[in-house]
Protein backbone atom coordinates (compact mmCIF):
# COMPACT_ATOMS: atom_id res chain seq x y z
CA UNK A 1 0.00 0.00 0.00
CA UNK A 2 1.64 2.94 -0.86
CA UNK A 3 0.47 6.62 0.26
CA UNK A 4 0.57 9.49 -3.07
CA UNK A 5 -0.27 13.05 -2.38
CA UNK A 6 -1.93 15.71 -4.94
CA UNK A 7 -1.49 19.47 -4.33
CA UNK A 8 -4.05 20.92 -5.69
CA UNK A 9 -3.69 24.72 -4.04
CA UNK A 10 -5.01 27.34 -6.07
CA UNK A 11 -6.95 24.94 -8.78
CA UNK A 12 -10.71 25.78 -9.71
CA UNK A 13 -13.27 23.85 -9.80
CA UNK A 14 -13.08 21.09 -11.43
CA UNK A 15 -9.35 20.92 -11.91
CA UNK A 16 -8.92 19.38 -8.05
CA UNK A 17 -11.56 16.70 -9.29
CA UNK A 18 -9.60 16.64 -12.96
CA UNK A 19 -6.77 16.07 -11.25
CA UNK A 20 -7.57 12.73 -8.80
CA UNK A 21 -9.29 11.41 -12.24
CA UNK A 22 -6.47 11.80 -13.75
CA UNK A 23 -4.06 10.27 -10.83
CA UNK A 24 -6.69 7.45 -10.38
CA UNK A 25 -5.12 4.35 -12.59
CA UNK A 26 -1.88 5.04 -11.41
CA UNK A 27 -2.83 3.68 -7.72
CA UNK A 28 -4.05 0.27 -6.70
CA UNK A 29 -6.29 -1.35 -4.65
CA UNK A 30 -5.43 -0.12 -0.75
CA UNK A 31 -3.29 3.01 -2.05
CA UNK A 32 -4.14 5.86 -0.14
CA UNK A 33 -4.01 9.62 -2.37
CA UNK A 34 -4.28 12.52 -0.17
CA UNK A 35 -5.48 15.66 -1.56
CA UNK A 36 -5.49 18.96 -0.41
CA UNK A 37 -7.18 21.86 -1.82
CA UNK A 38 -8.85 25.29 -1.23
CA UNK A 39 -11.65 25.25 -4.11
CA UNK A 40 -15.12 26.13 -2.43
CA UNK A 41 -17.02 22.85 -4.08
CA UNK A 42 -13.86 20.10 -3.11
CA UNK A 43 -15.82 18.53 0.00
CA UNK A 44 -18.81 17.99 -1.98
CA UNK A 45 -16.98 17.30 -5.48
CA UNK A 46 -14.82 14.43 -3.90
CA UNK A 47 -17.38 13.14 -2.04
CA UNK A 48 -19.44 12.92 -5.36
CA UNK A 49 -16.45 11.11 -6.79
CA UNK A 50 -15.18 8.59 -5.05
CA UNK A 51 -19.00 7.31 -4.73
CA UNK A 52 -19.29 7.09 -8.06
CA UNK A 53 -15.90 5.63 -8.84
CA UNK A 54 -16.84 2.76 -6.04
CA UNK A 55 -13.55 4.57 -3.40
CA UNK A 56 -13.79 5.40 0.32
CA UNK A 57 -13.09 8.83 1.44
CA UNK A 58 -11.17 8.39 4.07
CA UNK A 59 -12.50 12.11 5.45
CA UNK A 60 -12.25 15.89 4.14
CA UNK A 61 -11.25 18.10 6.44
CA UNK A 62 -11.63 21.98 5.94
CA UNK A 63 -9.47 24.24 8.37
CA UNK A 64 -9.65 27.84 10.04
CA UNK A 65 -8.63 28.73 6.29
CA UNK A 66 -10.86 26.99 4.07
CA UNK A 67 -8.15 24.66 3.22
CA UNK A 68 -9.60 21.14 2.86
CA UNK A 69 -7.88 17.66 2.97
CA UNK A 70 -8.73 14.54 2.43
CA UNK A 71 -7.82 11.03 1.85
CA UNK A 72 -9.31 8.93 -0.27
CA UNK A 73 -8.58 4.76 -0.37
CA UNK A 74 -8.56 2.99 -3.63
CA UNK B 1 -22.95 6.01 -16.08
CA UNK B 2 -23.99 9.00 -18.39
CA UNK B 3 -23.38 10.12 -21.28
CA UNK B 4 -22.95 13.68 -22.20
CA UNK B 5 -23.34 15.03 -25.61
CA UNK B 6 -22.40 18.98 -25.68
CA UNK B 7 -22.98 21.10 -28.29
CA UNK B 8 -20.74 24.73 -29.15
CA UNK B 9 -21.95 27.29 -31.43
CA UNK B 10 -20.12 30.53 -29.83
CA UNK B 11 -16.38 31.21 -29.57
CA UNK B 12 -16.51 33.22 -27.02
CA UNK B 13 -15.32 32.60 -23.23
CA UNK B 14 -19.13 32.75 -22.14
CA UNK B 15 -19.83 29.43 -24.84
CA UNK B 16 -16.38 27.48 -24.70
CA UNK B 17 -15.53 27.59 -20.73
CA UNK B 18 -18.71 25.32 -20.11
CA UNK B 19 -18.35 22.60 -22.20
CA UNK B 20 -14.97 22.19 -20.88
CA UNK B 21 -15.96 22.20 -17.40
CA UNK B 22 -19.20 20.47 -17.46
CA UNK B 23 -17.41 17.70 -19.71
CA UNK B 24 -14.31 17.39 -17.60
CA UNK B 25 -16.31 16.73 -14.48
CA UNK B 26 -18.81 14.28 -16.71
CA UNK B 27 -15.29 12.49 -17.60
CA UNK B 28 -13.52 12.44 -14.37
CA UNK B 29 -16.48 11.06 -12.86
CA UNK B 30 -15.99 8.48 -15.53
CA UNK B 31 -18.97 9.18 -17.93
CA UNK B 32 -18.99 9.06 -21.89
CA UNK B 33 -18.39 12.59 -23.53
CA UNK B 34 -18.74 13.94 -26.85
CA UNK B 35 -18.21 17.17 -27.35
CA UNK B 36 -19.38 18.59 -30.91
CA UNK B 37 -18.46 21.93 -32.36
CA UNK B 38 -20.89 23.78 -34.53
CA UNK B 39 -19.05 26.50 -37.16
CA UNK B 40 -19.85 29.63 -34.50
CA UNK B 41 -17.82 27.78 -32.28
CA UNK B 42 -15.56 26.28 -34.10
CA UNK B 43 -12.33 28.87 -34.22
CA UNK B 44 -12.25 27.96 -30.69
CA UNK B 45 -10.88 24.54 -31.70
CA UNK B 46 -8.06 26.55 -34.01
CA UNK B 47 -4.91 25.96 -32.60
CA UNK B 48 -3.83 28.31 -29.91
CA UNK B 49 -6.79 29.51 -29.25
CA UNK B 50 -7.47 28.68 -26.04
CA UNK B 51 -4.11 29.04 -24.43
CA UNK B 52 -5.39 32.31 -24.83
CA UNK B 53 -8.98 32.35 -23.25
CA UNK B 54 -9.43 33.24 -19.59
CA UNK B 55 -11.51 34.58 -17.87
CA UNK B 56 -11.38 35.93 -13.56
CA UNK B 57 -12.10 32.89 -11.30
CA UNK B 58 -11.77 30.37 -14.13
CA UNK B 59 -9.67 27.65 -14.31
CA UNK B 60 -7.00 26.89 -17.10
CA UNK B 61 -8.99 26.03 -19.94
CA UNK B 62 -5.75 24.41 -21.83
CA UNK B 63 -5.74 21.88 -18.57
CA UNK B 64 -9.30 21.01 -18.95
CA UNK B 65 -8.91 20.30 -23.06
CA UNK B 66 -6.24 18.11 -22.32
CA UNK B 67 -8.03 16.56 -19.06
CA UNK B 68 -10.98 15.52 -21.29
CA UNK B 69 -8.54 14.54 -23.47
CA UNK B 70 -6.65 11.99 -21.52
CA UNK B 71 -9.80 10.47 -19.85
CA UNK B 72 -11.37 9.67 -23.25
CA UNK B 73 -13.29 12.23 -23.75
CA UNK B 74 -14.14 12.89 -28.00
CA UNK B 75 -13.98 16.94 -29.19
CA UNK B 76 -15.79 17.04 -32.51
CA UNK B 77 -15.59 20.35 -34.96
CA UNK B 78 -18.47 20.05 -37.69
CA UNK B 79 -16.93 19.79 -41.09
CA UNK B 80 -19.41 22.50 -42.11
CA UNK B 81 -16.76 25.11 -40.15
CA UNK B 82 -14.03 24.80 -42.75
CA UNK B 83 -15.67 26.55 -45.35
CA UNK B 84 -17.76 28.74 -43.29
CA UNK B 85 -15.02 29.88 -41.12
CA UNK B 86 -12.42 29.65 -44.26
CA UNK B 87 -10.61 27.26 -41.79
CA UNK B 88 -8.33 24.39 -42.96
CA UNK B 89 -7.95 21.11 -41.49
CA UNK B 90 -4.15 21.29 -40.60
CA UNK B 91 -5.36 24.72 -38.15
CA UNK B 92 -7.90 22.45 -35.88
CA UNK B 93 -5.95 21.79 -33.42
CA UNK B 94 -4.67 17.82 -32.54
CA UNK B 95 -7.09 15.71 -30.74
CA UNK B 96 -10.18 17.13 -32.37
CA UNK B 97 -11.13 15.02 -35.32
CA UNK B 98 -13.44 16.61 -38.07
CA UNK B 99 -16.80 15.56 -38.46
CA UNK B 100 -20.42 15.55 -40.64
CA UNK B 101 -23.78 16.35 -38.70
CA UNK B 102 -24.85 12.63 -39.22
CA UNK B 103 -22.06 10.97 -37.62
CA UNK B 104 -22.58 12.89 -34.67
CA UNK B 105 -26.16 12.29 -34.29
CA UNK B 106 -25.31 8.71 -34.91
CA UNK B 107 -22.94 8.85 -32.23
CA UNK B 108 -25.16 10.71 -29.58
CA UNK B 109 -28.76 8.72 -30.01
CA UNK B 110 -27.94 7.13 -26.96
CA UNK B 111 -26.62 10.39 -24.84
CA UNK B 112 -28.60 10.72 -21.72
CA UNK B 113 -27.62 14.65 -20.59
CA UNK B 114 -27.17 17.34 -22.96
CA UNK B 115 -26.13 20.52 -23.27
CA UNK B 116 -25.86 23.56 -25.73
CA UNK B 117 -23.62 26.78 -25.17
Amino acid sequence: MATQTLDALGLKCPQPILKVATMAPQLNPGDILEVIADCESFPKDIKAWAERTGKTLLFCNTDAEGKHSAQIQF
Amino acid sequence: MAKVAITVNGSENLNVFPPFILGSSAVSLGDELVIFFCPGGAPAMVKGVIEKMEGKGLPNLLELFEGVRNLGGKIYVCELALEAKDLKKEDIRDGVEIIGATTFMDEVKDATVTFSF
